[in-house]
């Protein structure tokens, strides 16, 4: 069995012979070059220049010698900035931070002492705009051809010869990330009680050029893509930071839009990303169609993985989950601790398939080596489905 | 009750942003006196506001938008308040530790202390231990330091801070509070704090019980 069938086995909620994993397959279960480069350092393997894969969450690309040691089932296909747009990171005059602004105009700053990821501080939107500010504000063009030049070639790489599942990454942040994003969180979150034609006519605008970008990516790709990229985050720790009947009023409507569109266009499983204690929306993720959800936040409020398993594993495939990032990974656990964690996840979550094997969220910059690879030790060992 | 408070206590927790400064008005014009009008009016309403969230009712978009139509109404009041000398509830440094950039929680949670009558100084995000030392040695009658962090990889300059401020010889004479998601009451006390709150609403709770 490939790496492509074993995930593709999972995702129709079949056991495959082993559970797949993913390493740096979304930017959502990646690792922070810090980690990487320890990890690199930790297997023995030569010394690279880490290529920065995501600028915003410092996350380095998994190389492929990585890949291949440990047997990583899953790749990305990621778009390219547009021809026009060219992210720049220049320095704060009082040298404390270096920031950059996005192709949203969204500007972000990480501290140079001591910072692990680029913060937003920029809020295109923010204040007091009306509706018509919002409408005309100009926007990046989804459909922009120049996002997708040479993704062709990867993906037939990807599918052909490295026989891997392939996962399309999305041009941006979802439509309720950029709206907060664009507004500021302050804005963006009063604005769903007190501005809701503006909240809406914002979040229209960000499904619209979602849209456009997923057509330009099945025009080219067509049936190659397994999995499409896609994220909202709307929860906290204990609860969802919006009331589920926001949820229901305000994104529901358009992420069954394009979860319509991306299953009407291909033949790809939507992988939808969405933190925290999301419990009470997701019988409405299912009702629109999810496929996926990640990054399972085991942890969070109502969010056990067995649980879970128990009442949504016939509907969705659980792609994180894996090792509890926040409580049982970083360097203050022992490997030992690490592996309980692991073990106890398998169990829950990879009876009858539907299940690949991805930390809860990405690795993070304090996670040391020997916590990695006793994750991986883990599943590699219980991680099994007997035949 | 007398009326205007009911409609101030109503205006707040129904989010009425436009007309909350006219009610906080009347209830002066019928000679209800300001400090009554945030204990009885403004307070409660924020109690009634943190209850529906505790109950699942409201979320952090409602918290939100209520705790700033208090505000409104309390810019109306914060002058008579000082000019008539009434003791605020305690001076309370609050702040987003070094290399932290989220403000949405420690904001939240700064309006929820205001409208409970505490004396709130926001030092802001991303705040060194050396930082909070120097505003803390400026505000020598802050009886509480609270500290944010969104991130687990932040979260340890919590501890930092703390230490900073035993070093600094300030420790004995305040109490420490944390919040932030990635937290618990297990985490809060291993790093020396004497209070945790798990959102904006118990965290005015916490403060309360801290100073006695």
């Amino acid at each position: 069995m490939n790496s492509r069938e074993r995930v593709l086995t999972a995702l129709a909620h079949k056991e495959p012979d082993r559970v797949p994993f993913d390493l740096g397959g979304t930017v959502l279960t990646g690792i922070n070059v810090k980690a990487y480069l320890a990890l690199r350092n930790y297997l023995g393997l030569p010394r690279v220049e880490p290529v920065i894969c995501d600028t915003i969450q410092q996350l380095a690309r998994v190389d492929d010698d990585v890949i291949e040691r440990l047997k990583v089932d899953v790749r990305r296909l990621a778009p390219q900035s547009p021809s026009h747009f060219h992210l720049e990171i220049k320095d704060t005059e009082d040298g404390q931070y270096t920031y950059c602004y996005d192709e949203f105009q969204i500007g972000r700053r990480k501290p140079k002492v001591g910072g692990l990821y680029y913060d937003m501080f920029h809020f295109p939107l923010s204040g007091n705009i009306s509706e018509s500010d919002a409408e005309r504000f100009p926007l990046p063009d989804g459909a922009d051809p120049t996002r997708l030049i040479g993704v062709e070639k990867s993906a037939k790489k990807i599918l052909t010869k490295e026989k891997r599942a392939l996962v399309m990454g999305n041009m941006s942040g979802g439509i309720f990330e950029l709206f907060l994003w664009m507004r500021s969180f302050n804005d963006g979150f009063t604005d769903l009680v007190s501005k809701p034609a503006l909240a809406q006519k914002l979040l229209r605008r960000y499904t619209d050029i979602q849209l456009a970008y997923w057509g330009k990516v099945f025009g080219a790709l067509g049936d190659s893509v397994d999995v499409v990229h896609m994220a909202d985050d709307f929860s906290g720790q204990d609860a969802m930071l919006i009331s589920p009947s926001s949820y229901r009023r305000y994104l529901k409507p358009l992420h069954k839009e394009m979860f319509d569109y991306i299953h009407s266009h291909s033949r790809a499983k939507i992988f939808f990303h969405s933190c925290g204690a999301i419990r009470k929306v997701i019988p409405d993720l299912i009702e629109i169609g999810l496929d996926i959800i990640n990054p399972v936040q085991v942890n969070a409020a109502g969010m056990d993985s067995a649980e879970l398993k128990r009442e949504y594993g016939k509907d969705l495939t659980f792609w994180g989950g894996g090792v509890d990032t926040q409580r049982a990974f970083d360097a203050s656990h022992t490997p030992q601790e690490v592996r309980e964690d692991v073990k106890r996840r398998l169990h829950d979550l990879m009876p009858g398939g539907g299940f690949v094997f991805a930390t809860v969220h990405n690795i993070q910059g304090n996670v040391p080596p020997e916590n990695i690879m006793a994750m991986w030790e883990t599943l590699q060992e219980y991680g099994v489905y007997s035949r | 009750m007398e009326k205007v408070l009911e409609q101030i206590i109503d205006g707040i927790v129904k989010f009425d942003q436009d007309s909350i400064q006219e009610r906080v008005k009347e209830a002066l014009a019928a000679g209800i006196n300001p400090q009554k009008i945030l204990n009885e009016g403004m307070i409660v309403a924020m109690g009634k506001v943190g209850k529906l969230f505790e109950e699942g009712e409201y979320f952090l978009p409602e918290m939100l938008v209520a705790a700033m139509t208090m505000q409104k109404g309390l810019e109306v009041i914060q002058p008579l308040l000082m000019k008539s000398g009434v003791k605020s509830a305690g001076k309370i440094v609050l702040g987003t530790v070094k290399g932290d950039l989220h403000d949405v929680g420690k904001n939240l949670v700064g309006m929820m202390l205001k409208g409970a009558g505490f004396d709130v100084i926001d030092v802001g995000v991303d705040v060194t231990p050396e930082k909070f030392v120097e505003v803390l040695q400026d505000n020598k009658d802050a009886k509480i330091l609270a500290l944010s962090a969104l991130l687990t990889t932040t979260m340890p300059n919590m501890k930092t801070t703390i230490d900073a401020v035993k070093r600094a010889g300030l420790r004995s004479k305040l109490k420490v509070m944390v919040g932030g998601a990635p937290l618990n009451e297990t985490y809060a006390k291993e790093i020396g704090a004497d209070g945790y709150a798990p959102d904006a609403s118990r965290a005015v709770g916490v403060a309360k019980t801290l100073v006695g």
